[in-house]
């Protein structure tokens, strides 16, 4: 154990005796610290460069059914502890809750899996050497097309942090990780025609683990140019392929509906679904915060619960919810962990060409924007950008259109899914095929 | 610096500081040939509760208390916090913002910041208690009240979900110029959000409101009692509500919140740092027609009391009320120091930061669509067929293209001049120079939002305004999922 940690595990300790001696009858506190750094440049030159140490904590009482919580980062042991003292009146004034508690102590994570982490070597890279990658990152990206006209920089930022997780029923854990990423920007133009932005970037537990700077350079480059011209298609309903970045928002979007408290809620379009067909038959998605060295794993999740691998969707069918202790006591079921981590579809057995391919006439989606999803009812209206696809090829790329249908419609319509599954941030997904969605535009 | 005798003690009692070891900090930021260097930092307090099922959450507090060191020399900048303020981590901090110094090379006289008048700090906010020490069961029973009133409305509202959050932070810039300014800023929120069901589907309204006020804002005028009735309403009013239609149509915005539009359609893409660099859609085009001769955009910090509104902003500059766009035609930007150096212009106090861990930038504050001729009913009786939409969860805008997109949750069709059927939500597309040359009516009822709106860039959250009277667009696509 290393003097950080001690250092948290002991104010954690802390607070939790203070919590007793003021009068809560249950707590739970988590602290953090953590070191980064941020460098930006722009046209080969160093824009900007911050660097920060900071550190947080947060603390949850319970006086009976009643509870009140505090996040602050004022650390020193005499702000502490009138904080804990505030918080437990403040519990007492409010109202109590009958489901409100921590988790039953036969519930909390009893082993914390080893999971890589943390990479001693991030440590160890000098500020150069990142400026360095950023500036690579950027130039391979400029020098990539004389169409690409301006920048919005590269960039460089790692992390590393301690966090302390400890509560009045003897739970303690604590893990250490770091994290880095490189990106770039750029804008491509053509005969001073109308500009298209394009990035890319990479991000990683480890130093090791990132793309090389040439690589995200000329995938950032890649994303401008081809928007370049996009024009207005028509109103119709075609299939529309969802790239893997897509998909992977898709998938946030219909898991954050599984949540417990939307489901007591009743405010979820998956309420009253587990059991039932939610997708097409041969998807399956699965969360696993256990997979070494990954950028969502974690050895326990923020009450202190066991984390695994689970299928939340399998044989198309919604397997389970996804539930803290408070939505577990509202609808009578285990608390199984409302957090995910390395959320993921798995990966299909097509080619993304073999699935371009297999349009006549439809969209490959490549960007959505706005708010336009209702996790109430699944309806889903976004605006998008991508390319049309005709006779199995990518043809022209498209703009100032929309994509509408509703989740569950879509999810159940997915006809291809592909074999280009990468896990390159905390929630992925591989290509997939919509057999039909509304598309507006002129 | 010559501060007074309160000042210095806020500084003191607040941070542990003196003015005198500030200016020590900025000392040992300044690079000897050259650079500005300015501290922020911030103390308060969030709190905030929340009302589902008939119960309340648990109230939350959150206190911030940091500071941030910024080093500026021409366009580049250096920036580093500590969230446990005394001199030792400020000069720390200092160190490592300074160390852009050390990445540049010989700056032109021209680039580097100089001084000017800072001008007298507003008095914009009403605050005489802060609402923080309001009791608890105040704000319980508010909760409590619209739970009651939202349900009353009508028995399809199965669960009425409020929240409320109150702060108060105060916060102090010091720089290499000399000047110190302290700014205490409060700031109220209320959110109301009806779930309605009936024969199995589920529908949500919502209505809130806030500003820089005391507590006591949403009890006057039984200012709760409407965002219970309105959320309520647009609930039962979704659930009747029929598939949008697809296509390009002419679109009736309503006043108020919908002026989201300007924010994303034109707003962003005004912001000084795009059009230094010249990566917005709206670079080199200053003096050009970038609207329809109807549209005045004006982005303004002085309203009293109003969400975006701030006495200074982040670099302790007055805010004003700067225009945009006049009859049609681009007049300015909004800057920060930096960028309005380096483009040979002066701040116009729009620059803004979510909080003493992050950089500031240039921000909007309450921008909107000023006022124009025509009544409401005039303008939606001239569309035969369209849609009109008041209620807008918000938007996105591409910088660089100008394609925007802004979300409607409770809307109508327009048939024959008069407003039929509630439809479902969609979302609204369209090019920001584009759209604004289509606009083709515009109302004289312009009003600012009920002030919920909250707009992020580069991963930081700001409060700000939005507003527009009723405005007539041509041609805007709706992607609904109707025919």
């Amino acid at each position: 154990m290393n003097k950080t940690q001690q250092r948290l595990e002991s104010l954690a300790a802390f607070v939790v005796s203070k919590a007793r001696q003021y009068g809560a009858t249950d707590c739970e506190v988590s602290v953090n610290e953590y070191e980064s750094v941020e460098v930006g440049v722009r046209l080969g030159e160093v824009e900007e460069l911050n660097g920060a140490q900071g550190r947080g904590l947060r603390f949850r009482a319970l006086v009976g059914q009643k509870s009140a919580s505090t996040n602050t980062s004022d650390l020193t042991r005499a702000s502490v502890a009138r904080m804990v003292k505030k918080t437990v009146e403040l519990a007492r004034e409010s109202e109590g809750d009958e489901f409100a508690g921590l988790p039953e102590a036969h519930l909390f994570a009893k082993s914390l899996p080893e999971l890589d982490l943390f990479d001693p070597s991030l440590d160890k890279v000098d500020i150069n050497t990142k400026i360095e990658m950023a500036k690579k990152a950027e130039a391979a990206a400029r020098a990539a097309d004389p169409r690409i006209v301006n920048s919005n920089g590269g960039g460089f930022s790692d992390s590393r942090g301690l966090v302390v997780f400890a509560n009045s029923r003897g739970f303690v854990g604590s893990y250490a990780g770091t994290s880095c990423s490189l990106n770039a920007g750029v804008l491509a133009s053509e005969n001073d025609g109308p500009m298209q932005s394009g990035g890319w970037s990479s991000s990683s537990r480890t130093f090791a683990g990132l793309d090389t700077p040439e690589a995200i350079g000329a995938e950032a480059a890649r994303r401008a140019l081809r928007h370049l011209g996009a024009r207005k298609v028509k109103t119709q309903e075609v299939p529309v392929v969802f790239d893997p970045i897509m998909a992977a928002r898709l998938l946030a979007q219909f898991v954050g509906a599984a949540s417990g408290t939307h489901v007591y809620r009743r405010s979820s379009f998956l309420a009253g679904k587990v059991g039932e067909i939610v997708a097409a038959k041969d998807l399956v998605i699965v969360d696993d915060p256990t997979m070494k060295g990954a950028l969502g794993s974690r050895p326990f999740d923020g009450e202190g619960l066991p984390v695994c691998r689970r299928l939340i969707v399998e044989d198309g069918k919604l397997q389970t919810y996804l539930i803290d202790s408070y939505a577990g006591r509202k609808l009578g079921m285990t608390p199984n962990s409302d957090s995910v981590g390395n959320l993921h579809i798995q990966a299909g057995k097509h080619s993304p060409a073999e699935i371009i391919g297999s349009i006549k006439n439809g969209l490959y989606l490549t960007a959505v924007s706005g708010p336009g999803f209702n996790s109430v009812t699944g309806d889903y209206s976004m605006g998008a950008t991508g390319i049309w696809i005709e006779n199995g090829e990518l043809a022209y790329p498209v703009e100032k259109i929309t994509v509408a249908s509703n989740v569950l419609d879509m999810m159940k319509g997915i006809e291809m899914i592909g074999s280009d599954l990468v896990f390159r941030s905390s929630t992925v997904a591989p290509t997939l095929k919509i057999n039909k969605m509304m598309v507006s535009g002129k | 610096m010559n501060l007074s005798p309160s000042t210095e003690k806020l500084i003191s009692s607040l941070f542990g500081v003196s003015s005198t070891q500030l200016d020590q900090v900025i000392g040992s930021a300044i690079h000897k040939r050259f650079g500005f260097c300015d501290i922020y930092l911030q103390a308060g307090t969030t709190q905030s509760m929340s009302w589902d099922q008939g119960v309340m959450k648990r109230p939350s507090t959150s206190i911030v208390k940091g500071a941030g060191v910024r080093v500026v020399i021409g366009d580049k900048q250096g920036y580093s916090y500590t969230d446990h303020v005394n001199v030792t981590n400020l000069k720390r901090a200092a160190k490592t913002a300074r160390a852009i110094a050390d990445h540049t090379s010989e700056v032109p006289p021209q680039a580097l910041l100089e001084a000017h008048e800072a001008g007298v700090p507003h008095n914009l906010y009403d605050i005489g208690a802060t609402p923080i020490d309001v009791d608890l069961l105040a704000k319980m029973n508010l909760m409590r009240n619209i739970d009651q009133v939202a349900r009353a409305y009508d028995p399809r509202i199965k669960n009425v979900t409020v929240s409320v959050s109150v702060q108060d932070h105060t916060v102090v810039i010091a720089n290499s110029f000399g000047d110190v300014i302290v700014d205490k800023r409060p700031l109220i929120h209320l959110s109301v959000v009806c779930l309605a069901e009936e024969n199995g589907r589920k529908e949500q309204g919502k209505s809130g409101g806030g500003g820089r006020h005391e507590f006591e804002f949403f009890t006057d005028s039984d200012r709760w009692k409407k965002h219970a009735e309105t959320a309520a309403r647009e609930a039962i009013n979704m659930l009747s509500a029929i598939d949008a239609p697809s296509g390009e149509m002419t679109v009736v915005l309503g006043p108020g919140w919908p002026g989201v539009l300007i924010h994303e359609a034109v707003g962003h893409g005004l912001e000084g740092d795009f059009n230094r660099k010249g990566t917005s859609a709206f670079s080199k085009m200053m003096g050009e027609r970038v609207a329809s001769p109807l549209c005045t955009i004006v982005d303004d910090g002085v309203l009293p009391g109003r969400r975006g509104s701030l006495n200074v902003d982040d670099e302790g500059t007055p805010t004003q009320q700067t225009v945009l766009i006049e009859k049609g035609i681009l007049k300015g930007y909004m800057q920060d120091r930096m960028n309005a150096n380096l483009m040979g212009q002066r701040s116009t106090g729009n620059c803004r930061r979510e909080s003493y861990q992050h950089v500031p930038m240039p921000r909007m504050r309450n921008t909107y669509l000023a006022g124009g001729q025509s009544t409401p009913e005039e303008i939606i009786r001239s569309v035969k067929y369209g849609i009109y939409a008041t209620s807008f969860p918000g938007g996105q805008v591409d910088i660089t293209n100008g394609n925007f997109t802004f979300s409607t949750s409770g809307a109508y069709l327009i048939e024959d001049g008069k407003l039929t059927r509630a439809i479902k939500g969609a979302t609204l597309i369209g090019n920001g120079p584009e759209a604004m040359q289509k606009v083709s009516m515009v109302g004289n009822d312009m009003c600012l939002d009920e002030g919920i709106g909250s707009c992020g860039k580069a991963g930081q959250t700001v409060p700000v305004g939005v507003g527009m009277p009723t405005v007539r667009i041509d041609d805007v696509t709706v992607g609904g999922t109707g025919n």
